[in-house]
């Protein structure tokens, strides 16, 4: 029956109202998100003098081996902090869903906590723990994988290992979006099927999580290849990654259209993976 | 001209036609169901009277002023939703208050006074300060009824307020609503798909199917006489049984002749016979057939009686008894059948 | 009764749900033990117990300025997007709008665009149209990516009120701006309050917008720790940072009672 509200039925004050309401918002969304976001795309294709191509900044960056170098980088590092957090994020993801609902939702909390906590923050903690002397470093110093005194800072694992803390927690969010809706039916009935805990978890549970785990992969992957704090602040000027180079430009050497152009290049790999990720958790939801 | 008069109502939702021309008057005072089956068009019609929707065709005219264009706000009506719809944040009374106060045509103190006054007219004047999720399914509806009537809407709408109820709370609340009816005198219109609640609470029953009205009568009257194989059904599970109707009387489907006074005229007919009006061995008419099950209701037993290729039901007393299997006859007296328009 | 999970899964289970919790929560305890050192320099495990750091970072002028600042703008920051942000989401819930899934989504993007790309969009547009970055381009930056947060909230909250109360409010003779504040604001109001909490941490706690828009006189609470990160940071940062993950710890405590996490995070 048609019970709910129809737009056409709330009377000709509404639509007057809902611009009222929305205008205040949409300006600012127009004004000063959109309008600067098309502005990086403007700035990227003006040379940097006169009569050059449209395209000279995008070529600097593809003939200088410094910045395919450092674009290199960022992928492989992505690639790798991504794997690491699915194989972390899919295990605890599904604890989370199947354990006691306290003690669910108190590992809920604890991993949005170091989530809402400043990114600054954090990487500073990971700055003490894998420094000289620091408690990771000791720890592999000790399992024999390290010099005494080695240190972690300055290195693509140290990167890593901060990467993934950071990131951890879009993975299991997401990944427990989509097993938060496996009734467990499925896996009793599959017990009853005569298939073992963990063949049931590798036949039944991971393939109905792969859209889960693919959406948490690509919106990791996209978070991974565009943030700088962390990997600037563990990784130091001697592992630049593409995001850091492009806030160098932009606030040391001042060289907007460069950065603008690196900086499109970059939304266009995001945008290639946020537009397959939201499609894909928006058929979840709908 | 009646007190609300509805003239060639219609209604669509992109291609789904849910009222196709429903007129109807009512006149102040009355208490009038709107029954059929879901997806009928009967809570669409209650919306548009309420001005929550818009009808693509025809007018709404209250008390002689077309409110057709109005929105709901500015019709001066009461509308009790199923889900009750009382504001979670506010206390029973100021629920009650709520419309005074959307009003704002009296002082607080008197909207106040109206508001307790309201609440003692449903019994919950105790419960004033408490909040609606602390009350019980009942008490929030009568709350919600209290809230209706504070105001002396000029019609009341009432949309399956009884739905959400457990069997002996309906009961009560139906008399309730009887009651204050007869104290009030609000023009009433109620929604439901429930045929024994709208018999039992209404004096005029609107019968609605497929957006349009299948039967429109007084109580009593469309209970006796459907009228149609349609309204038979769902008024009362009638037995509706397809015959020839021959100069020399009426055949059934397994070859029997029954004489039944003012049949049509001759010609393929449906007879409409009530489960109750019938009983188990002879009557003055009587019909053979072969019981298939036998139900047992507490007071009541039903049976379903096959009869060559209709099958009918057959409510009894207890004392009467067959099995499955018998062969059994069916009375009943003439003056009980109905014919199908 | 069938045991549901293998005493191996248990077991193996809870050994790597310890790790990696342990593995969250390590840089945050770390920072807080690092705090208490009563050493002059940074280090794992704290060389003995003692609050002079914390002393000192209350006697710091500087670190003062930046709390202040932060407070200000976070403060700020939560007040414009709350009411941008609920009128947004009001009639983002009501459809009436053409275009409205459009709409959502431009008033979500803010989420999801990586902050990078827009810190330095907004550098460009306060460089070149308003002779460079200040504290109010950093507020409306933080508006911005704030918005889609109380939008979040009230919108959830919005779809799980009851629909009729609304009708049934128009019905009793209720005014289009009645409805809204007697109504809609009301069933709004937990998404409302959750929501400002969100924005108030999300604002206090950013760095990447606030490190673009770097302007003269302008130090906010992350960027100065940003600052000294780049450099040697002292026994001092420790001590902000704890302060700073307990306003976090606080803020979520308040927004889980305001709404449940469960229902911002999913």
């Amino acid at each position: 029956m048609p019970h709910s509200l129809r737009p056409a039925e709330r009377g000709a004050g509404a639509f007057g109202e809902s611009i009222l309401l929305i205008g205040p918002g949409a300006a600012l969304l127009i004004g000063a998100f959109l309008f600067p976001v098309g502005q990086i795309l403007v700035l990227s294709i003006v040379p940097p003098e006169e009569g050059l191509s449209i395209w000279t900044n995008f070529a600097r960056f593809f003939e200088d081996d410094y910045y395919l170098r450092v674009a290199w980088r960022t992928f492989r590092l992505s690639v790798i902090i991504t794997l690491v957090t699915a194989m972390i994020g899919f295990p605890l993801a599904y604890v989370v869903a199947r354990t006691p609902r306290v003690v669910g939702y108190t590992l809920l909390l604890l991993t949005v906590l170091p989530l809402m906590t400043s990114v600054v923050v954090r990487t500073f903690g990971w700055i003490i723990a894998l420094g000289r002397g620091g408690p990771v470093a000791d720890l592999l110093s000790l399992a024999g994988l390290g010099a005494r005194d080695a240190t972690l800072l300055h290195t693509e694992t140290g990167i890593v290992i901060a990467m993934v803390q950071v990131l951890l927690p879009f993975m299991t969010l997401t990944t427990l979006g989509v097993i938060s809706t496996i009734h467990p039916h499925l896996e009793e009935a599959s017990r009853t099927m005569g298939a073992g805990f963990y063949r049931t978890l590798r036949h039944v549970v991971l393939p109905l999580s792969v859209p889960g785990l693919v959406s948490g992969s690509l919106l990791v992957f996209a978070l991974s290849i565009s943030s700088f704090v962390t990997p600037n602040l563990v990784g130091g000027v001697r592992l630049p990654v593409m995001a850091g180079a492009i806030y160098q430009q932009a606030t040391s050497t001042l060289d907007w259209n460069f950065a603008a152009a690196q900086s499109t290049l970059l939304l266009a790999a995001v945008l290639g993976l946020l537009i397959p990720y939201l499609a894909l958790t928006r058929r979840r939801h709908g | 001209m009646s007190f609300l008069e509805l003239s060639n109502i219609t209604k669509r939702f992109g291609t789904f036609e849910a009222l196709r021309g429903i007129s109807l008057s009512i006149e102040r005072g009355s208490f009038v169901s709107l029954l059929g089956p879901s997806g009928c068009g009967k809570t669409t019609l209650l919306r548009i009277i309420a001005g929550l929707e818009t009808p693509n065709g025809g007018s709404v005219v209250i008390d002689g002023s077309d409110v057709t264009r109005l929105p709901p706000e500015a019709r001066k009506l009461a509308m009790m939703f199923q889900s009750y719809a009382l504001l979670p944040h506010m206390t029973v009374l100021d629920n009650v208050r709520f419309p005074l106060r959307m009003q704002g045509s009296s002082s607080t103190a008197d909207q106040r006074q109206r508001a307790h006054e309201a609440l003692a007219l449903v019994k919950l004047d105790h419960l004033a300060d408490s909040r609606p999720r602390q009350l019980s399914g009942g008490q929030q509806q009568r709350v919600a009824l209290a809230r209706a009537i504070v105001y002396q809407p000029r019609v009341l709408l009432l949309d399956e307020p009884l739905s959400n109820l457990d069997a002996r709370l309906r009961e009560d609340m139906q008399i309730e609503l009887q009651d204050l009816h007869h104290r009030l005198g609000l023009t009433t219109i109620f929604v439901t798909h429930d045929q024994e609640e709208a018999l039992s609470l209404s004096d005029r029953v609107v019968l609605m199917r497929d957006g349009a009205v299948e039967r429109d009568a007084p109580a009593d009257e469309i209970y006796d006489d459907p009228g149609t194989p349609f309204a038979a059904d769902f008024l009362g599970a009638a037995n509706v049984l397809k015959v020839l109707v021959e100069p020399s009387g009426v055949r059934l489907s397994n070859g029997q002749m029954l004489t039944i006074g003012q049949a049509p005229k001759n010609g393929e007919a449906l007879l409409i016979l009530r489960q109750e009006d019938l009983s188990l061995g002879e009557g003055t008419l009587s019909l053979d057939g072969i019981v298939e099950a036998r139900v047992f209701m507490g007071t009541r037993v039903r049976y379903v009686v096959r009869v060559g290729d209709d099958t009918i039901r057959v409510l009894t007393d207890r004392d009467q008894s067959a099995q499955p299997g018998d062969r059994i006859t069916v009375g009943f007296s003439p003056e009980r059948a109905r014919w199908a328009r | 009764m069938v045991k549901r999970f293998p005493a191996s899964a248990l077991i193996g289970g809870g050994f790597i749900l310890l790790l990696i919790l342990v593995f969250m929560l390590l840089p945050l305890a770390i920072v807080a033990a690092a705090s208490v050192t009563a050493g002059s320099f940074l280090t794992f495990p704290p060389q003995g117990f003692s609050l002079r750091w914390y002393g000192e970072v209350l006697a710091s002028t500087a670190y003062l300025g930046a709390a202040r600042t932060s407070l200000i703008l976070a403060t700020a920051v939560t007040a414009s997007s709350v009411v941008i942000g609920t009128a947004a989401a009001i009639a983002l819930h009501r459809r009436v709008l053409p275009g409205t899934s459009v709409l959502a989504a431009l008033f979500l993007s803010p989420l999801v665009l990586p902050t990078i790309i827009f810190g330095i969009g907004l550098l460009i547009v306060a460089s070149i149209y308003f002779g460079g970055p200040s504290l109010v381009a950093l507020w409306v930056g933080h508006t911005v990516i704030t918005v889609p947060y109380i939008v979040r909230t009230v919108a959830a909250v919005l779809s799980d009120a009851d629909p009729q109360i609304e009708e049934a409010a128009r019905t009793m003779g209720a005014r289009p701006l009645q409805r809204l504040w007697f109504v809609v604001l009301p069933q709004a109001r937990a998404g409302i309050i959750a929501g400002g909490f969100f924005a108030f941490n999300v604002s206090f706690d950013e760095a990447v917008v606030a490190l673009f828009l770097r302007s003269p006189g302008v130090e906010t609470l992350p960027m100065r720790i940003y600052g000294q990160l780049e450099f040697s940071p002292t026994p001092a940062v420790a001590a902000v940072s704890t302060l700073m993950i307990l306003l976090t710890i606080v803020l979520i405590v308040a927004i889980e009672r305001f709404l449940g996490l469960r229902r911002v995070a999913g």
